[in-house]
């Protein structure tokens, strides 16, 4: 395994062109803390006075992608019961309870656009939760006709002609694109950047930004393939992308079945470098490597009972809710561990509520202006802006700040909390020539 | 290509070609004696991965114990197969396949009620780390279904070769109507070449259990590959699979690790193309009188 400079989280964010905010985060130990408008504090009654808002979840339920889909149910349901606990969410002068009505699109486009026309015109619901990629292309025209918002996961959904539908709760590629500024910066001895994911729309573009930022931070790419979403067996593949000799593997937005499988590969094969990867879902992994093999290992998806958050916490609570509720033994027992999905969902949720209680209205064109025109909206990780124009055409993009967590011990704990948008101003018109270059650019696909 | 690339990529191969050989024979000898094609053979490998999920991950039962374990329990799968789909549909080689490939479906919604749809299920690995072969690295895991493939195919061997059931099982491939008139029940020697090519696949999928990710849809991945090596071999012939599987494997290896995962599978079908048209019968495939 390389060994790390010696360049701790403090002198991270000291050498670095980080917010204040991150630097007083790290040097404290604690997440981003923006006021809430939802939550016990903003609470001034428990009793609802107006009617209910109908939320939409339209995704996976059932079929090879439900692993993307089912979880989020979790997550939203547990956000909604919250903020009815609390009597609903405040409009205007009325608390007004929120309810949600699940469509299982299979992941099929024309599964999608049935399910958006049932959701919209039968639950009259105001906003969809969604997992994007095909079901995003197929329902955008109708959702648009509608003015219905359509919260995608994947950022690369968003597209000037598609202004109802916003996303970034996952926070791709941007994760993709700070995890070799990280690198650059805690491990300055090393060069070379081996960068691979599945060939979907999605693994192209945002590889496409990652190579971008890799170059823009002085990374030598070594590597930069796509392997085939059909691939099964990675030894091959790892083999070629060990034969460039890399000091980091990048895993990009690979698939937590992918990752699990070309991490095995790289153990087996003897790589001795750092691992980066967009999710790395741990407790698989460490079924096939041993922990010291993933020690340093980076990736953006915290775990909420991480200490960096503090403790009461929003991400704490969650944590606890969704183990009273779901957990082994539980009234609503899912047989599983929690996972990121379980909670990616309620990013934008929670983001597209909090703009509903500022704009004092369900109108989504007015809620869309009124958290397009914020500093900071509350989200479950820290304060996030609207923005994306330079990289999608249109300011639809959430934006929280993104964690860098290095595994531990076979723990993944948050390292830092990073302001994407300083960072990527002062670099973006070398990262964009380089997705240019890659046919990746939005008005290029 | 390096030398060090070279070496790691023919011991990938030579795992690659394993994997298909005890996928695929268990195919070529159902369809060897009752000339149909089992469409659910996927599905029986993952049953023979969850089989191992339950009684190694969940259970805590040795993996030795589980695999075996995983033997029985597919055969019995193929039992019931041969009797409730295959026999009732021998006049009919359409509504065979048709209810076979109806099966793998129901099979997967099954399973997928039973353990979820789920991200993968997580099969720990029992046996960790790798060997070193003139430079290459092989996981032990993947080194196991060498020797593992090895003895199951020698038994296959010994059992159709010098044993009377074996034998009866190769006159009903040969010929059914005559076998049946020297006396040999039909229908127990199909139902044990199910039971057998479900013992196979079961086995295939427990052993891969702990590599390939073991979800209800990991049955889809290797139909196809199991297809192609059947075909190339010549569709009754153990022999043939075997030695299409190992072809194969190296194919596959060498051109994913020189392109991807897309123009292997096409180069792997444009050889079958290729096989079938310099030998319609397959490699080892016998012209039929």
């Amino acid at each position: 395994m390389v060994k790390k400079t010696g360049i701790s989280r403090r002198d991270f964010f000291t050498k670095s062109s980080m917010t204040i905010a991150a630097a007083a985060a790290a040097a404290g130990g604690a997440a981003f803390e923006v006021p809430s408008l939802i939550g016990p504090a903003a609470a001034q009654t428990n009793e609802p006075t107006g009617d209910p808002i109908h939320i939409g979840f339209l995704a996976a339920l059932s079929g090879p992608d439900a692993g993307w889909g089912l979880p989020g149910l979790t997550g939203n349901q547990l956000f909604i019961d919250r903020v009815n606990a609390e009597g609903g969410l405040l409009v205007g002068n009325e608390r007004r309870p929120l309810k949600m009505f699940a469509f299982d699109d299979e992941a099929t486009g024309s599964k999608a656009l049935q399910g958006a026309k049932q959701l919209v015109l039968e639950n009259d619901v105001k906003f969809i939760s969604a997992i994007g990629g095909n079901p995003a292309d197929a329902t955008h025209p109708y959702l648009t006709k509608m003015k219905v918002i359509y919260a995608s996961l994947i950022s690369t959904d968003i597209k000037p002609d598609r202004p109802y539908l916003i996303a970034g709760g996952d926070v791709t590629p941007r994760i993709d694109m700070l995890r070799p500024f990280y690198h650059r910066f805690v491990n300055r001895d090393l060069h070379r950047w081996a960068v691979i994911s599945q060939d979907d729309t999605i693994g192209l573009t945002s590889q496409a930004w990652e190579v971008g930022s890799a170059l823009s931070d002085g990374w030598d790419v070594v590597y930069d393939e796509h392997y085939a979403i059909e691939t099964t067996d990675f030894a091959p593949v790892v083999t070629a992308m060990l034969a460039t000799n890399p000091d980091v593997v990048s895993l990009n937005l690979s698939y937590p079945t992918f990752v699990v499988q070309i991490i095995e590969q790289l153990y087996l094969q003897g790589y001795e470098g750092l691992i980066s990867a967009n999710y790395l879902d741990t407790e698989s992994i460490l079924q096939k490597v041993p922990a010291e093999f993933l020690e340093g290992a980076t990736d953006s998806f915290p775990l909420f009972d991480d200490p960096w958050w503090g403790s009461p916490s929003w991400q704490h609570n969650f944590i606890e809710d969704w183990m009273a509720r779901y957990g082994p033994g539980a009234p609503e027992d899912v047989h599983r561990e929690i996972t990121g999905i379980d909670w990616d969902h309620v990013i934008t949720l929670k983001v597209w509520a909090e703009g509903v209680t500022l704009a004092g209205t369900i109108d989504p064109d007015q809620v869309l202006e009124t958290m397009r025109a914020q500093e900071a909206i509350p989200s479950i990780l820290g304060p996030a802006t609207m923005r994306g124009k330079d990289m999608w055409g249109i300011d639809n993009m959430i934006s929280p700040p993104i964690p860098i967590n290095e595994v531990r011990n076979g723990t993944k704990r948050v390292q830092a909390q990073i302001r994407f948008e300083q960072w990527f101003e002062s670099r973006k018109d070398e990262i964009i020539k380089v997705v240019e270059e890659k046919g990746q650019m939005h008005y290029q696909r | 290509m390096d030398l060090p690339t070279i070496i790691q990529t023919v011991a990938n191969s030579i795992v690659a070609g394993s994997v298909y050989a005890v996928i695929a024979v268990g195919l070529a000898m159902a369809f060897g004696v009752m000339k149909m094609a089992n469409f659910a053979h996927g599905e029986f490998f993952m049953v023979g991965a969850y089989t191992v999920y339950v009684f190694y991950a969940l259970m805590g039962w040795p993996f030795p114990a589980a695999v075996l374990m995983a033997i029985p329990v597919v055969a019995l799968l193929g039992v019931a197969t041969e009797r409730f789909i295959f026999r009732p549909t021998r006049e009919n080689v359409l509504a065979g396949f048709m209810a076979t490939a109806g099966l793998a479906f129901i099979m997967q919604v099954l399973v997928g009620q039973i353990w979820g749809v789920g991200l993968m299920r997580s099969v720990p690995t029992p046996y960790m780390g790798a060997m070193d072969l003139a430079g290459a690295r092989v996981g032990w895991q993947r080194v196991i279904v060498i020797p593992s493939a090895a003895v199951m195919l020698l038994a296959l061997w010994y059992f159709l070769r010098h044993m009377k059931a074996g034998k009866a099982l190769r006159a009903c491939a040969q010929d059914p109507e005559t076998a049946r008139l020297q006396g040999i029940n039909i229908n127990r020697m199909t139902m044990l070449a199910m039971a057998i090519s479900g013992a196979l696949a079961g086995l295939a999928g427990a052993l891969m259990a702990p590599i390939h990710p073991v979800t209800p849809y990991m049955g889809h991945s290797v139909i196809l590959t199991a297809f192609i090596v059947v075909v190339m071999g010549g569709m009754d012939s153990i022999a043939g699979a075997i030695i299409a599987a190992v072809l194969l494997g190296f194919i596959h290896t060498f051109v994913t690790t020189l392109s991807d995962a897309v123009t292997a599978q096409m180069v792997g079908v444009a050889c079958m193309a290729v096989v079938l048209i310099v030998r319609p019968q397959g490699l080892l495939g016998r012209v039929k009188a």
